[in-house]
């Protein structure tokens, strides 16, 4: 029998639970080529910002051990563009998507939320609170609880879509900036962002990024994200989307078994570009081969 | 059914040799032909484990068919890092991940032009499978190949169209083959030789350390010749979702991030904020 793949994420169903993560998939149109992208439980595409951005100067990415930093400082095209150009591909495609937003100010969040509102087609919004690679805003409100929940509550205000919050892992007590996420009105909750780091030349004596610090992602920084959505599926009742160097069905696994109810995939749609739906096949294996009927029979089922 | 579309898929190596001092040749068998244009790229993979993360981009050297409708691809690197430390030291009968053809190639439709193709070390892999498009059609160009050393220069049967007389020139800096200097000295008083009509009707193709690739921007921009640049930069995807790897261009007014896997690798010099 074939298991049902399905998860809600609140109001929202999704097909399976196996997501891109925001900025690692392009706007989504880009994996086409690869495999039929409506496969997906939904793609979440680039961080989104009121106005074309133009981003940080060269010197965007540097390999590390099992991981890279990047500091691309969030180049995208707009939400205009996208809710002209990209949005009816995306649904001509058969995707569900849903959109990361980014703004230098609140109101710029607000803003970019209350566009994208009035589209039908999308699934859900992303709120952005943890870029490390931006000077304003980003990181600056997801920092602490208060901010967070200052965020939260203003984009909650500006549109009625099913709405996620994006946390940091640069900050002291994550589970306490996830339950004002919570408190403010959040549909869900996704986690973990790219971990704040740094790499250097010690021949030439410069930074190899031209940021100097970036965020760390890939292999490197699961066990890190793994232990913050489990503290955080512990803390909080909206349904936590985990996210971090989940480069495997097992690894999605792994953050399902912990309470998360959903997963995103990103640093590895760089090295295979059909990652997310290798993933997605494997996890339908896993649950064929345990004879689960669902995700539900699996889902934060961890003995302790 | 070949393909010119991007693809991800598994190749399976034939042959991974090393010539000269620095450069390996690298043959892999992959199920369907892969027609591409000179100066496209490919990300190869296929060492174990998540270190080094990711594939690295190499220039495709040569692509065709190969029996029962499967296809072949090369590639020649050099040695830069562990990414291609570890990429030598596999074995025919590995497997590789390859996505390819990518990026946009060198364009090479104007007719009448004279062409200079630039080279400038590892370059050469770039540039030598525009030589062969232009040599099929019987293009008027010339080839400078640039390197320090001797052994550092390719093996001359890997040149297209190589026993052609006066159309490939050798560059050392030590003096040990052809012209003692660098190319880009050589490129200047041959720039500077040219008559204005030819000038005007020069296409220069090139591939090289960005030094080299700025000093001849610089010549080319002085006497009005077009030059098309491959440049080379890190990548995490090189297919155009990572922004990882831009470089600045000049478009009108502004200055623009593009991508080298997507927009580029080859662009036209004058527009690249050197």
């Amino acid at each position: 029998m074939k298991p049902d793949l399905s998860v809600s994420l609140g109001r929202l169903r999704l097909k399976n639970p196996v997501m891109s993560a925001s900025g690692t998939f392009g706007y989504g149109l880009e994996f086409s080529p690869f495999y039929d992208i409506s496969r997906l439980g939904a793609v979440v595409v680039k961080g989104l910002s009121l106005a074309p951005t133009p981003g940080n100067p060269p010197g965007r990415i540097v390999e590390t051990a099992s991981g890279m930093l990047n500091a691309i400082g969030l180049q995208n095209i707009g939400v205009e563009r996208f809710i002209e150009e990209v949005a009816p591909r995306l649904s001509d495609a058969g995707a569900t998507f849903a959109a990361n937003i980014y703004g230098r100010t609140v109101e710029e969040y607000e803003s970019v939320a209350v566009r994208l509102s009035e589209l039908s087609s999308l699934a859900a919004i992303e709120v952005n609170a943890s870029c490390p690679n931006v000077k304003e805003g980003g990181m600056a409100f997801g920092a602490t609880p208060e901010g967070i929940s200052h965020l939260t509550g203003r984009v909650r205000k500006a549109t009625g879509k099913s709405l996620w919050v994006k946390l940091s892992p640069n900050v002291a007590d994550i589970a306490s900036v996830a339950a004002a996420a919570e408190g403010a009105g959040a549909d869900a909750v996704s986690l973990i962002n790219t971990i704040v780091g740094m790499a250097v030349d010690h021949r030439t004596r410069r930074p190899k990024l031209s940021n100097v610090t970036g965020g760390l992602s890939g292999p490197a920084i699961k066990p890190v994200a793994l232990r913050m959505v489990w503290e955080v599926c512990r803390r909080v009742k909206i349904p936590v989307i985990g996210i971090g160097g989940i480069q495997t069905a097992a690894d999605a696994l792994e953050f399902l078994l912990v309470g998360a109810s959903a997963v995103q995939v990103g640093t590895a749609n760089f090295r295979n570009p059909r990652a997310c739906v290798e993933i997605l096949e494997g996890v339908e294996t896993f649950l064929r081969e345990e004879r689960l009927a669902g995700i539900s029979e699996y889902r934060g089922k961890l003995h302790l | 059914m070949s393909h010119s579309r991007m693809q991800f898929v598994a190749g399976k190596i034939v042959r991974n040799e090393g010539h000269g001092e620095i450069f390996y040749r690298l043959e892999a068998a992959v199920p369907e032909p892969v027609e591409y244009e000179p100066g496209q790229f490919a990300m190869v993979s296929g060492w174990p484990g998540n270190d080094p993360l990711l594939p690295r981009p190499l220039a495709i050297f040569r692509a065709g068919a190969a029996p029962k409708g499967k296809g072949t691809v090369e590639f020649v690197y050099k040695v830069v890092g562990r990414g291609t430390a570890l990429l030598s030291g596999m074995h025919p009968g590995e497997s590789l991940s390859l996505t390819l053809p990518l990026g946009r190639g060198f364009d090479l439709a104007k007719d009448g032009q004279l062409y200079w193709l630039v080279g400038g070390g590892v370059g050469f892999a770039t540039v030598f499978p525009a030589a062969a498009a232009l040599g099929r059609r019987r293009a008027e160009y010339e080839m400078f190949l640039g390197s320090r050393t001797r052994e550092q220069l390719p093996p001359k049967e890997w040149t297209p169209g190589g026993s052609s007389p006066g159309r490939v020139h050798l560059c050392t800096e030590d003096g040990t083959a052809g012209y003692f200097g660098q190319v880009t000295d050589t490129i200047r008083e041959r720039m500077a030789a040219l008559s204005d009509a030819d000038a005007t009707r020069l296409t220069i193709l090139a591939c090289g350390p960005r030094e080299m690739l700025k000093e001849i921007a610089l010549a080319a921009s002085v006497r009005g010749a077009e030059m098309q640049a491959a440049l080379e930069n890190h990548m995490a995807c090189g297919f155009g979702v990572c922004w990882g790897c831009v470089v600045a261009l000049r478009e009108g007014e502004q200055i623009a991030y593009r991508r080298v896997c997507k927009e580029g690798p080859v662009f036209d010099a004058r527009e690249v904020v050197w």
